[in-house]
């Protein structure tokens, strides 16, 4: 008891305040847990937005899941959507932004200033606004072609339609990279200067230094970075909506644009909800593989 | 051949000057300790001497070759940082063997050098380990095991012990000693701490701003400093310097007492400085000070007074055992010509030779 009063006496003696402070977190997680359930409960019926069912719905067991499977549209989407957090986030942002760090933190220069606000910018930039700049400068007017493209004599191509996926997944390294720059040089800043001298000394090439011995000091940080920027990416919507809409076809649908689509578009409720249920099981699971990853070896 | 030659050794950055031409040659197996004030360029030299900083002029060479260009793992040169720089990823044996590794040493050859040293530090229980798992101590011990495995020519140590406790490094710095007698090889040892100076060096090089002030053994220093800053920097207590003015073939003192002194430059002396443990109490009539005790430190075996004079100098003295005195009381203090210093208005030595 004289501990407890200890830490906080004048909270901890008052049991209604700390109910009062607790409140709004209870209020939130009552929240969360209402939706989820809410998702959860009506991806096993065929409730639709409008029309007869969006009223007399009825339960339909696991139709929804068997068609996740069955039907065309939800493994497209998936494969779509593992490609695109593959190549933007895992290769992309976390790569570029680790070798970024790994330069920029040596270099004291206006390059190092300019780059820096550079990659925040696409960071800062609203996600619409982005859209509409990547839109504008890979389109058969835009900026690629007429810079490049057509004073090179070759016809002007529209990267947007004919290459959809590759533009949105470039798009989305130059807006995420600016999270991984900031959380490796973090990570960097931690790495003793002494340890990687001693691997100098002990004969380490700049590869090997890096490979063996920087890489595994910061491989919670490694883990972490990859934890956020794989959610965010798996589900992430409004660049890709506002670029291609997910096409053409369904060249860069994702999972997110699918469900959206689905749900909204088409209007099955239903179908929509067994959807994010599936991806929350997908990122809860890729999740599980980072933290394992985060914990130390033995 | 594990020789160490340093000729006209200059380090800047940018146009910052931090290395102003070091010429020292080091012999095989010697230890050698570079110490000065913090900023005095003793790290960077040794860094330069490791090839972990470019020598901006001069030459550095080690066994009779001009390293000035080669990478540091092929210096033959093996180093011991200040925080142990140990691969936190690593066990102790992964840590130690790692160089080896790298340069595609037979498995089993790593092993027995790695295990040979293991039990040159005692340390063989902890090979497995993790190095988070270990007391400073031990980290340090995995540091120095690092080094031995790659059997180097030059040891080099940079600060090793400033992160142990005060009784850990006492032991570490027997430790180094022993271990300097049993492998035999050149050690440069680099330290702020002249206590480690005096006790592991078979010679000293004091620094200061950039600039070699003095080598020689630990007793040439102590006994014949060249300037006010070596004699102010080596030794466990600090001189005391008092300004005097030469009159004839002796000095007189603040405070108006004279000294006789037989060194034929007195005519130039400036200062005098004397070692706490060169001063004595004695009676009125034989004192060349007189004052009011400030503080009284006693370290049981021994006790320093604080002593203010009149005229607002202070001095130090070293008394044996534990006398007992009390602070405010007036007393005498006597020194003994013989082993005073002399100073020219340069902080220079005047050599009674």
């Amino acid at each position: 008891m004289a501990m407890k009063n200890q830490i906080n006496p004048w909270l901890a003696s008052n049991v209604w305040l700390l109910v009062l402070g607790m409140l709004p977190a209870f209020l939130l997680l009552a929240a969360l847990i209402y939706f989820t359930a809410w998702a959860f409960s009506f991806s096993f019926t065929d409730l639709e937005l409008v029309g007869r069912k969006s009223v007399n719905w009825s339960w339909v067991g696991f139709e929804n899941y068997v068609r996740l499977w069955t039907r065309k549209g939800f493994l497209d989407a998936l494969w779509t959507t593992v490609i695109f957090t593959f190549f933007s986030a895992i290769v992309g942002q976390s790569v570029l932004g680790f070798l970024l760090a790994g330069t920029l933190r040596t270099t004291k220069s206006n390059l190092r200033s300019f780059i820096e606000v550079a990659i925040m910018l696409g960071w800062l930039l609203p996600d619409i606004v982005a859209a509409f700049l990547w839109s504008a400068t890979t389109s058969q007017t835009g900026l690629i072609n007429n810079l490049i493209i057509t004073p090179l004599g070759f016809k002007p191509v529209n990267f947007i339609s004919e290459f959809a996926l590759p533009v949105v997944t470039i798009a989305n390294i130059w807006k995420g990279t600016a999270w991984s720059y900031l959380l490796f040089s973090a990570a960097l800043d931690s790495v003793s200067r002494e340890v990687v001298e001693a691997a100098k000394v002990d004969g380490a090439t700049p590869f090997q230094r890096i490979w063996l011995v920087i890489l595994p000091i910061i491989r919670p940080h490694i883990a972490t970075n990859m934890l956020f920027i794989t959610i965010w990416t798996f589900t992430y919507f409004p660049l890709i909506y506002a670029l291609t809409g997910g096409g053409p076809g369904r060249q860069s649908e994702t999972l997110a644009i699918f469900m959206y689509k689905q749900s909204f578009g088409t209007g099955k409720l239903g179908y929509g909800s067994a959807i994010s249920v599936a991806m929350l099981l997908i990122v809860g699971a890729l999740s599980l593989i980072y933290l394992r990853l985060l914990r130390e070896p033995k | 051949m594990s020789d160490v030659q340093l000729t006209g050794v200059h380090k800047s950055y940018g146009n910052v000057p931090v290395l102003h031409g070091v010429d020292l040659t080091i012999k095989s197996g010697e230890f050698v300790v570079f110490v000065g004030p913090s900023g005095c360029g003793k790290s960077t030299l040794l860094r330069m001497i490791a090839g972990l900083e470019h020598i901006t002029g001069g030459e550095v060479k080690i066994g009779g070759k001009v390293v000035n260009d080669v990478p540091s793992p092929q210096r033959g040169i093996a180093m011991v940082f200040q925080s142990y720089a140990l691969y936190p990823h690593m066990s102790v044996y992964d840590n130690m063997a790692f160089g080896l590794k790298l340069a595609k040493t037979p498995k089993a050859e790593v092993d027995q050098r790695v295990r040979e040293a293991a039990r040159i530090l005692q340390i063989e229980p902890y090979l497995d380990r993790m190095p988070k798992a270990l007391s400073g101590g031990q980290r340090q011990r995995v540091a120095i095991g690092r080094a031995i495995v790659r059997q180097p020519k030059v040891f080099l140590f940079d600060e090793p012990l400033s992160n142990l406790d005060a009784a850990l490094r006492g032991q570490t710095r027997v430790e180094i000693a022993k271990l300097h007698d049993t492998l035999d090889a050149t050690m440069i040892y680099v330290t702020h701490d002249q206590v480690e100076a005096m006790t592991l060096a078979d010679r000293i090089v004091v620094l200061n701003a950039g600039r070699i002030e003095q080598v020689g053994t630990p007793l040439e220093l102590y006994r014949h400093p060249v300037n006010t800053f070596v004699a102010g920097f080596i030794a466990n207590h600090t001189m005391n310097f008092v300004n005097v003015t030469p009159k004839g073939s002796s000095l007189t003192l603040p405070g108006g007492k004279t000294i006789a002194t037989t060194n034929p430059q007195v005519a130039k002396a400036a200062s005098l400085g004397v070692r706490p443990e060169h001063l004595g109490l004695t009676d009125v009539a034989s004192a060349q000070f007189t004052g009011t005790i400030e503080v009284i430190e006693q370290f049981g075996e021994y006790a320093l007074i604080h002593v203010l004079l009149a005229d607002g100098n202070h001095l130090t003295v070293k008394l044996d055992g534990a006398p007992d005195l009390h602070l405010h009381t007036e007393v005498h203090v006597g020194l003994d010509p013989a082993v005073v210093h002399l100073f020219d208005a340069e902080g220079r030595a005047l050599r009674s030779v």
